[in-house]
């Protein structure tokens, strides 16, 4: 397509490879150069079925577009065409490999970005396709991208197929919850209901890939829901209510449990506009026991620094020598992993990694299990300090994972000591940074919602969890009364008396701040489903009926009363770098404890009630996480 | 709806608050004396009884007991015989009957009385999500 005419040339020349020079006459709309583009285009369409009507891509297709611009107008070409075996790559990527250009973006995406080597060329000449070699399937977790990246309809979604065109759909440009990353992505939705999601472009975060949770986790949003406010009745069964008895009844047990016994649990999918709500209306009951699952017993909430990526995602490739620290990125947060395995691969960083057996997409080395080989580097007496000792900037992850560890505290004192021995943090690069594992984590961390899980849920009488499906209520009185609000009737349902039901995060304004502190709104894509509410618009309901009403009556004033708490969450898409350092930390007289690292994310594919709920999720984790 | 004009006779004026008084008490007994009609027509067995229309009917007048002006009276008269009219010639349908008379006004948001004292937010809320 790139085909000009230049002056005195005998041929067109390819524009894209021949240097422009000096008198040069370059036309670039001429007869010669319409001919020869269609010639081009002749040759490309050549084994190229014509079948755009049935096509996925149709609508969206780099080949019909270019065909549209620079195609003839008639065919000529009589022979029968190729055709090509579909490779099975798996549930998440349809091929129809007939289609397949040969333009090998797929391959060099699999390889460069995905870190896998599961694509490939074979054959050569008319022969020549695209397979994984052995009839293996995909196992990356950024597979889908092929998807976006395929220019054709070779390589398309499995669970989109056939469902919606792209121009009957309406884009919301918005931001994934499933993990602590933040994607900026864009919700398709046709009506009410979600058809599709892809990645938006954000250099800071995501760049322009998203893991294939984010992207195919949407068929959750449309099961397992809940629609209806429920109370349990005597016989165990749940009952559909009107609100104004739900929450009136929610209101009445309030009132009569001590303020003491009240402890609300914010979800990991939670916004922070509700956990400001539920802080405030449980502060307001006379209780300060409010928490977001996954902090752990006590977590480092007073300074920043202690629980952010502090080189921020995008800095993460100044990095020349990594230590990963009881996490897993490429589960934990893939987009972050991608980072890591672009650094690695552009400047052969190191990467030294403590935590259970773990897969990498790049060369790590195992330095050990538990927190011993970090004590071990932290005395100097490890062969991985040399490597550190020499590095510019190096890098600490620590896994959001080790704030469950009863020795979290002397973990992190241990891992700031590393720090401070060998120039992780100085003046001008705080390399020391911790991965959060959820959407929801960091704006709690910033609000205070920093109780102790296990002594709060034990000593409850009333427990209102607001999302949370994965705290342990183990340890819950079985007297305790237990209200659940969320969007999806998933693991903490079975516990539940009274259920009010929200919205998820595509039907809601809400604000998420990322792993790396930056503050993000999502943008609602589709109305609630059935007779749900906003989350923190619950709560409000519930605080004035209960007696102890919340002064703020839209999202604006939620907003402004999260100011005053925490003002980096309403500054929207800007990163909040964490100014004061750790040096403040009082000494921590902890020992630590020789327990290993534990994996923080055992399925990839199901991480919280969106997930779970997802078929295609669920035929992910038993087709490529076999072992 | 022509021919309800037809079938409602516009009477001349009543001349004093005695005449219209008693205009209306012929309107009532009309009222109630159609109610077992009504009650075929529209089949309204099985979820009212003739007492309580006639209730409902009186209640309807009785909303307007503060009127003093003959002329508006006049008015309302009409206005509740042209009603009857359109009842009785059944060119209403099934639940417009019952939504006006038996559930009465309020039928389906009775509700909200409970919420009287609550904010609006409150009220909002119990509503719809947006
Ligand atoms: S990206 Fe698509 S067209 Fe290009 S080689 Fe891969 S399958 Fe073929
Ligand atoms: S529409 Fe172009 S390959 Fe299908």
């Amino acid at each position: 397509m790139c085909l000009v005419e230049v002056e005195k040339s005998p041929k067109p020349v390819a524009s894209c490879a021949m240097p422009a020079l000096p008198g040069m006459k370059i036309k670039t709309n001429t007869p010669i150069a319409k001919k020869a583009r269609e010639g081009v285009m002749e040759f490309l369409l050549m084994n190229h079925p014509l079948d755009c009507p049935i096509c996925d891509q149709g609508g969206e297709c780099d080949l019909q577009d270019q065909s549209m611009a620079f195609g003839a107008d008639r065919g000529r070409f009589t022979d029968m065409k190729r055709s090509v075996v579909d490779k099975n790559l798996g549930p998440l990527v349809k091929t129809v490999m007939t289609r397949c250009i040969q333009c090998t973006r797929c391959v060099r995406f699999a390889s460069e970005v995905a870190g896998v080597q599961d694509l490939g060329m074979l054959g050569r000449g008319s022969g020549e396709e695209i397979g994984t070699y052995v009839g293996k399937l995909m196992t990356s977790e950024l597979s889908g991208n092929v998807i976006d990246i395929c220019p054709v309809g070779a390589l398309t979604s499995k669970p989109f197929a056939f469902k919606a065109r792209n121009w009957e759909m309406k884009g919301t440009e918005t931001i994934d919850v499933t993990d602590a990353v933040g994607s900026n992505i864009r919700v398709d939705s046709r009506g009410p209901e979600v058809m599709r999601i892809v990645p938006r472009l954000n250099e800071d975060i995501n760049e322009e890939w998203i893991s294939d949770k984010t992207r195919f986790c949407y068929d959750g949003l449309k099961r397992q829901r809940l629609n209806d406010p429920m109370i349990r009745g005597p016989d165990g069964r749940f009952k559909a209510v009107t609100w104004r008895d739900a929450i009136a009844v929610v209101a009445e047990v309030l009132n009569q449990v001590k303020p003491e016994e009240i402890t609300g649990v914010a979800g990991k999918l939670s916004d922070a506009e509700s956990m400001m709500a539920l802080k405030d209306f449980i502060n307001k009951m006379g209780s300060d026991k409010v928490l977001c699952e996954g902090n752990g017993p006590n977590p480092p909430a007073d300074i920043r620094s202690n629980y952010l990526m502090n080189t921020s995602i995008a800095g993460l490739e100044k990095a020349d020598v990594f230590l990963l620290v009881g996490t897993q990125p490429r589960v934990e947060a893939a987009m972050v992993n991608a980072r890591i395995q672009k650094t690695v691969r552009a400047t052969q960083a190191k990467v030294g990694y403590i935590g259970p057996p773990a897969d990498f997409n790049y060369d790590t080395w195992h330095l050990g299990t538990g927190p011993d080989t970090l004590v071990e580097i932290a005395e100097g007496r490890h062969p991985f300090c040399s490597i550190l000792k020499s590095a510019k900037n190096p890098v600490i992850i620590a896994g959001a994972g080790l704030f469950e560890r009863e020795d979290q505290g002397a973990v992190f004192s241990t891992i700031e000591t590393v720090a401070k021995k060998f120039n992780v943090t100085r003046p001008d690069w705080n390399g020391l940074n911790v991965l959060l594992l959820h959407a929801a984590q960091a704006a709690a961390l910033d609000l205070g919602l920093v109780a102790n899980p296990t002594e709060s849920v034990k000593s409850a009488k009333f427990l209102y969890l607001m999302g949370a499906d994965d705290v342990n209520l183990d340890n819950l009185p079985a007297d305790a009364f237990v209200v659940y609000q969320g969007h999806h009737g998933d693991k903490a349902v079975y516990r539940a008396n009274v259920i009010l039901p929200s919205s998820a995060f595509s039907e809601k304004e809400g604000t998420y701040e990322n792993t790396e502190g930056c503050t993000q709104w999502t943008i609602p894509a589709v109305p609630t489903v059935g007779d749900a509410r906003d989350d923190w618009k619950i709560v409000r309901a519930l605080s004035e009926v209960a007696g102890a009403p919340l002064p703020y009556d839209s999202v604006a004033a939620v907003r402004s009363r999260i100011s005053m708490v925490a003002p980096n969450l309403v500054r929207v898409d800007e990163r909040e770098p964490s100014v004061i350092s750790a040096e403040v930390k009082p000494p921590v007289k902890q020992q630590v404890s020789p327990a290993p690292f534990k994996a923080a994310v055992e399925n990839f594919y199901m991480t919280d009630a969106i997930t779970r709920a997802s078929k295609i999720m669920a035929q992910c984790s038993a087709t490529l996480l076999k072992k | 709806m022509a021919f309800t004009m037809r079938a409602v006779k516009v009477p001349p004026n009543s001349a004093s608050m005695a005449e219209a008084r008693h205009r209306v008490f012929d309107f009532f007994r009309d009222a109630c004396r159609a109610i077992p009609s009504i009650m075929e027509i529209y089949n309204l067995d099985d979820v009212v009884t003739p007492a309580q229309l006639r209730a409902s009917i009186s209640q309807q007048i009785r909303k307007n007991q503060g009127v003093s002006d003959p002329k508006v009276i006049d008015m309302l008269l009409f206005n509740g015989m042209e009603e009857l009219n359109n009842i009785t010639e059944h060119a209403k349908q099934r639940h417009h009957i019952i939504g006006q008379y038996v559930v009465g006004h309020k039928g389906l948001v009775q509700d909200l009385e409970k919420d009287q004292g609550s904010s609006e937010f409150l009220k909002k809320f119990y509503t719809s999500n947006y």
